[in-house]
């Protein structure tokens, strides 16, 4: 016991030396930010060290931004970014333009036909509107003219030209990412060649052409396929949250679903461009080895030119309060495991802090569930909690995976146990001491690794402000053991929960 | 008109007029000199080579421990012991604490220590705050020499691998992953070779007790520190920890031994009911020891050019760009060391097109030996691997990882100060030439698992079908029960 007290008292002192080394309470990131006349907002963390710059920005849009009818557009969006320009991926931008008119209006005449074949598959006479053996001959005939277009307009194309420019200029991670609040665009390039980014994306948000627009759909097709119909548990992790979020958009997927990725319009993208990626909802970052004031000139003259617009629209739905439980019953290739998801709250809410230290109590080797399902009890290979702090919402979720013969309802049964101790029974100092320990080393982990720092930035400011990344340190070492036992109490109420289990399929059984 | 909407305003007075073309936008010179590897290489007095890369931008530390040996060392009836020592080094404990006491004095320091054993490199980490540095590291030697190997975690962790097991044929990728490597180097082979609840069963302390003693000792080590540390310190407290290591000094054999299994081309299929086929087609390479040789930078270009170098490159650009029939699709040519590596090509497509984005792959594996790459594919290749080099030694962790990496597989640190040189001569010809030696579409495996019923006829527009790909014959490979991977009937 002596040993363990001597070691605290180390620790105190050894995090106090921590503290002076950077020279305040916690460690923060020196971000210089400004804005333009436009609107758009740029944050800069010079990294002398760094013989790169990773650049990037974001949207504030995801798939809460949307609709019935345009699930997906928002990642759908994501793709359409890499496809060029008035200027570049294309030899005659005027045919290019008008033979994209010409294949639009095709499309305009295919939609009406689908019309009428959802028509036809509400009457059941056709299992799926969209199969191949059912189109009617104007439709075969109707695709073949949009192939043609589709043709001509690839002897005009420069392919990917976008990511043949970077890529000979030494950029690498050259990517996007779009969740339900944002969608991010990121790269890193040579740290003398930091104007190449403001030509290449200032010229695809000033004057971008979605080419190819019909044929990406298959690709995210695909993507829809890899990541969600051909995992374990994929598909039933679409509908728990279909199940979880009542009245939010967050109920569907970001990759939207299939019938609504067959319909979009050229029209429908370009308004969605107009509204969601005007520069007053962007935000750029740049974290490596450039000169701050020459930043802001490249900013100013690049992306000055750009038009500012009206704000895009809030998303006005709230979630609506639970009213009773929800439970899913699942049978797939998987392991046995349950999901237990509460409502919590979302991204900077005061509440969201202790959340956090709540899940870093259950969390880890020496934490409680680890300990208690995994090592005394048996019952669990892995045990985990997690709060998912979003834009618009939040929710808190408990998740375990079964060992031997335990079942899904065993664990929930014992994650619930370790809710009720924490809401009920006190709870240790030093444990509380450790998570805190964890928060103010990892204060320090974030800020080394440029592009780490960069997607962070880009990230918090997303969903609603990055100064996030330097409070939150010291926002949640001040959380105490009061505060995280009232969350629990508050937020993880047993009778407003929505629990998904998950069983083995038997050997044999048909899917 | 279609994008009037997006007609450029001018409205800044711009300084200089912005250039139409990215093409030409004049940059500044970035001079890089790879780093002197003579300023972080050390070597403790008992041999054991040590790299510090020193940095105190943060207070953080990271160390490396790496040995030469790994699962190619247990016995056949025992697979997995190499690797369940790993773990059970970091989870059972040490002579002075039992294993939750272990977790929670490192937790506590919010510390990060791991250890793993794998086929051919085993290894421990640990990442610190300064601050915690002394004590983090009393807490990681002593695992590393007096791990306790604590019966009921040991418990625990078999039961957990056994659930593992469990898990084998659910994710389409984990079937493909073994699959293709039993049929390129067999079942039996070290680095192929699965475990079976058989072999879990038979593993006792006393074995990872004894892996323990003969194989994780300091005669096998490359270390390695970055991070916020005086290099002269670290050193001598490495000596301290390192240096009165008792019992004899063994070095494991070195490196592991190679395959005999002779793989036998043509195409393969596992039966599981997804929408979408995932492939793997290649083939093995030599292993790689010449690192001097030229044909290694003109196989990193032609690799590049074809699968490797994402959109810019043919593979990505007509299964995926073109044509919308993937994801992924991608090739790769792995250099290996220590054993044959293998070029592959990957990807994923909906059922009935599996067949036609087949086809494309193997037209493009056929076009690189036959045709010269284009000047301008060339350059973008050079370009990008030239100006993305100075990445591998951007960062302290990274400079001591490349160099304790040369180390481990016994390449010369020289390598890297020709590596753009060598790049820059690559001509048309060389690429040509290293194609027609290296890939070999008479070798090739084809590996899908999916819906057999929808691959096998291809797509409605009639463009391929797997009658017309290898010879229009296919073996269909059971599936394994998961716990002792014979065939379920």
């Amino acid at each position: 016991m002596e040993r363990a007290a001597a070691i605290i008292n180390a620790l105190a002192l050894a995090l106090l030396a921590a503290d002076s080394v950077a020279g305040s309470e916690v460690a923060k990131v020196p971000v210089e930010s400004f804005e333009l006349a436009n609107g758009m907002k740029f944050l800069a963390v010079v990294r002398p060290e760094l013989a790169t710059v990773s650049a990037g920005w974001v949207a504030r849009v995801g798939s809460a931004n949307e609709r019935p009818g345009i699930t997906g557009m928002s990642h759908f969006f994501e793709h359409m970014m890499f496809k060029g320009s008035r200027t570049l991926g294309t030899r005659d931008i005027e045919r290019d333009l008008e033979i994209i008119h010409e294949q639009e209006q095709l499309q305009d005449q295919m939609r009406a036909i689908y019309r009428e074949q959802r028509e036809r598959y509400r009457l059941g006479e056709i299992e799926d509107p969209f199969a191949d053996e059912v189109r009617p001959p104007e439709l075969v005939e109707l695709q073949k003219r949009f192939d043609a277009l589709t043709g001509e307009e690839r002897e005009l194309m420069v392919k990917d030209e976008y990511d043949r420019i970077y890529t000979a200029a030494g950029a690498s991670g050259i990517n996007a990412f779009t969740s339900e609040d944002v969608t991010v665009y990121f790269l890193t390039v040579p740290a003398n060649k930091l104007e190449l980014w403001f030509w290449m994306e200032s010229d695809r948000l000033l004057s971008p052409v979605f080419r190819e627009f019909y044929s990406e759909r298959d690709v995210v097709h695909e993507e829809r396929r890899l990541r969600t119909e051909s995992t374990p548990t994929g598909e039933f992790d679409e509908v728990f949250d279909a199940m979880f979020w009542q009245s939010h958009p967050y109920s569907w997927p970001v990759v939207g679903w299939p019938s609504d990725l067959r319909s979009y319009s050229l029209d429908q993208a370009r308004e969605y461009f107009e509204t969601y990626y005007a520069p007053n909802n962007l935000t750029a970052a740049l974290v490596g080895n450039f000169d701050l004031d020459e930043a802001r000139a490249l900013a100013e003259r690049y992306f000055g030119r750009l038009r500012g617009r009206e704000p895009a629209p809030d998303v006005v739905t709230l979630e609506m309060d639970p009213r009773a439980e929800k439970r899913m019953v699942a049978e797939c290739d998987c392991q046995p495991q349950v999901e237990i998801r509460y409502h919590s709250v979302p991204f900077r809410h005061r509440d969201s802090y202790a959340l956090e230290v709540l899940a870093g109590l259950l969390n880890g080797r020496s934490g409680r569930l680890y300990k208690s399902l995994v090592l005394e009890r048996g019952l669990a290979a892995d045990a985990s909690a997690s709060q998912d702090s979003r834009k618009y919402a939040g929710a808190f979720s408990l998740h375990a995976e079964a060992k031997g013969g335990a079942s899904p309802s065993d664990l929930e049964r014992a994650l619930l146990e370790e809710i009720r101790k924490i809401v009920e029974e006190p709870i240790p100092e030093r444990e509380l001491q450790k998570v805190k320990n964890q928060i103010t080393a990892s204060a320090y982990q974030r800020l080394s690794g440029g592009f780490h720092l960069l997607i962070q930035l880009l990230l918090y400011d997303g969903l609603g402000d990055w100064e996030y990344l330097n409070d939150w340190a010291e926002t949640t070492l001040a959380v105490g053991g009061a505060d995280v036992k009232r969350v629990a109490e508050r937020y993880l109420d047993p009778e407003e929960r929505t629990v998904g289990l998950y069983y083995r399929e038997p050997e044999g059984a048909e899917p | 008109m279609t994008a009037g909407w997006v007609l450029p305003i001018l409205l800044s007075a711009a300084p200089q007029p912005i250039p139409t073309r990215p093409e030409e936008l004049r940059f500044d010179e970035l001079r890089f000199d790879v780093p002197d590897p003579a300023r972080y290489r050390h070597e403790l007095p008992n041999g054991i080579e040590v790299y510090v890369a020193p940095d105190s931008t943060f207070p953080l530390v990271s160390l490396r421990v790496q040995l030469r040996q790994g699962s190619y060392l247990e016995p056949e009836n025992k697979v997995g012991l190499a690797g369940l020592t790993g773990s059970l080094i970091r989870a059972g404990g040490t002579e002075n604490f039992d294993p939750a006491r272990f977790d929670e004095e490192v937790e506590f320091r919010a510390a990060a220590i791991s250890a793993f054993g794998g086929d051919s490199r085993a290894g421990a980490n640990l990442d610190c705050i300064t601050p915690v540095l002394d004590q983090a590291m009393d807490l990681f030697f002593e695992m590393l020499r007096h791990p306790r190997f604590d019966e009921t975690r040991l418990e625990v962790e078999k039961e957990n691998l056994l659930e593992a097991m469990r898990q084998r044929n659910d994710d389409p990728g984990d079937i493909l992953g073994r699959e293709w490597d039993w049929l390129l180097e067999g079942e039996t082979f070290y680095r192929s070779r699965r475990m079976t609840k058989d072999h879990l069963d038979a593993i006792a302390r006393e074995d990872l007790v004894r892996f323990h003693e003969k194989y994780w000792r300091p005669e096998n080590m490359v270390v390695t520190v970055s991070g916020d540390v005086d290099p002269a310190k670290i050193l001598a407290k490495l000596d301290s920890y390192l240096l009165d290591w008792p019992g004899e000094g063994v070095h494991a054999d070195w490196p592991p031994p190679q395959p005999t299994h002779e793989p036998h081309p043509g195409a393969y299929h596992v039966e599981k009911d997804i929408p979408q086929g995932t492939v793997v087609l290649g083939h093995l390479v030599p292993r790689w020891t010449d690192w001097e040789s030229p044909e290694r930078a003109a196989l990193q270009i032609m690799d590049h050019i074809l699968g490797g170098g994402g959109f810019t490159s043919r593979i990505t650009k007509r299964i995926r760009s073109d044509e919308g029939l993937a994801y992924d699709a991608s090739s790769s040519f792995g250099f290996d060391a220590l054993g044959p590596g293998s070029f592959t090509v990957s990807f994923q497509s909906k059922n009935d097109t599996v067949a036609l984005a087949t086809d494309i792959a193997l037209e493009e594996i056929e076009r690189i030996r036959t045709e010269p790459a284009s000047d301008e594919e060339i350059a973008i290749a050079k370009a990008s691997l030239i100006e993305t080099f100075p990445r591998r030694f951007e960062s302290a962790a990274q400079i001591a990882g490349t160099y304790a990496g040369d180390a481990f597989i016994g390449r010369s640190h020289e390598y890297w100060k020709n590596w753009r040189d060598q790049v820059r001569a690559v001509t048309a010809d060389d690429v040509l030439r290293v194609a027609r030696k290296y890939l070999k579409p008479d070798a090739i495996v084809f590996l899908v698992v999916g819906k057999w019923e929808e691959i096998a006829p291809g797509d409605a527009g009639g463009r391929a079908s797997m009658k017309d790909l290898f010879g229009g014959e296919v073996t269909h490979l059971p599936l394994r029960d998961p716990l002792t991977l014979k065939v379920i009937p």
